[in-house]
């Protein structure tokens, strides 16, 4: 029995519906000189563009599609604003657990008006709320508690309250 | 000096101080007459070398099983990178000028010996990912732990590495590799092909 490939659909079919690991959702030969972004769960192998994560497939006009997705597993990302335990702490980092692949280096000096005279002392335990400056897939992300611009801006140790683990649909809302 | 075809084992006397210099290998003894063999292996004499005053051959042992390459201070060595921080970057060094190495020894390049320019706003992700191949200079011995290795020439830095989408990438610039599959340049230190 002949099994037929299947055809590829046109990207534009695919936007606001559920796409698996492994879809192609677009064949770059059969398109013209156009710039397209491809943001978390996309990937291009060769001349296809195929899916990565299952979720729903968006638009951003002009060009930028992604497909949004909601996981138990965290993956860090830069300008990530999330919520860390701190593990350990050393010369010249925190060592911060942000439960994702690997733990999280927090440098000493990044708070705001942060110098070797005063570097803030956590003990293990400590919650903190940080922002994701560097990740890569092969190193420890690097985060700090200023905003880009140096500010404090409500990052560092939170005090009170409760802290519970969600998947990151929700996180994200 | 006997033994069957010139071999000498440690503490052997290989020759008088006052007819022979001690070369590789060979130590003079305390008691400053006799040359005695540190090593095990044959028993060889070099004639002197030209336009020096002192007229002594040297006497040197070299070792009767070819051993494994070490890498030395100065030779430039072929390593593959295991593991990129912020700091450094961690190799495993594989040939030492021409010859595999047999052993396992780590190199470390560290965020000031990656180039020559700028060392200090060197980004370690930019220059180096995990599996490339690089050409380095061994600048020390290092640590116990492993050799100081440095890539700021411009004929030392990546020489073969893969895209993510597992293609062996071209370089385009200095700074540059571009995958031939997906078209996507990835930024490293590439070393200058000759």
């Amino acid at each position: 029995m002949d099994v037929e490939p299947p055809s590829n659909p046109p990207l534009t079919s695919c936007i606001d519906r559920i796409v698996l690991p492994g879809d192609t959702v677009l064949d770059l030969s059969t398109m013209a000189n156009q710039t397209i972004k491809l943001g978390e769960g996309l990937r291009q192998d060769c001349d296809t563009i195929s899916v990565m994560k299952a979720g729903k497939l968006r638009l951003s006009k002009p060009n930028k599609y992604w497909v949004e997705s909601s996981h138990k597993r965290y993956v860090p990302c830069v300008e990530d604003t999330i919520l860390g335990i701190v593990v350990d702490s050393k010369p010249d980092n925190f060592l911060v657990d942000i439960k994702g692949p690997t733990l999280a280096l927090l440098p000493v000096l990044a708070f705001e008006g942060g110098t070797r005279r005063n570097i803030p002392k956590f003990e293990v335990g400590t919650l903190l709320y940080v922002r994701v400056v560097k990740a890569n897939n092969s190193m420890n992300p690097e985060l700090s508690c200023t905003d880009a611009s140096g500010k404090a801006a409500e990052f560092g140790p939170l005090k009170d309250g409760y802290m519970f683990e969600t998947s990151t649909g929700l996180a994200r809302m | 000096m006997g033994g069957e075809e010139g071999v000498v084992t440690p503490g052997e006397v290989v020759g008088d101080s006052s007819q022979l210099i001690a070369g590789r290998g060979v130590y003079l003894a305390p008691n400053g007459r006799a040359l005695r063999a540190s090593l095990t292996g044959l028993r060889k004499i070099l004639p002197p070398p030209p336009g020096s005053s002192d007229q002594r051959s040297t006497v040197e042992v070299v070792g009767h099983k070819a051993h494994g390459a070490v890498p030395q201070p100065g030779s430039v060595v072929i390593a593959r990178v295991t593991k990129v921080m912020t700091r450094m970057a961690s190799a495993d060094i594989m040939c030492v000028d021409t010859k595999a190495i047999s052993e396992k020894f780590t190199g470390i390049i560290r965020q000031q010996d990656v180039r020559a320019t700028e060392i200090d706003k060197v980004d370690m992700y930019l220059s180096f990912r995990p599996g490339d191949t690089v050409r380095a200079l061994v600048l020390s011995l290092g640590d116990a732990r492993a050799y100081y290795l440095s890539t700021a020439k411009n004929e030392l830095g990546v020489v073969s590495a893969q895209s993510i989408a597992g293609a062996t990438m071209v370089p385009i610039s200095w700074t540059e590799m571009q995958c031939p599959l997906t078209g996507q340049v990835e930024q490293r230190k590439v070393a200058k092909a000759d």
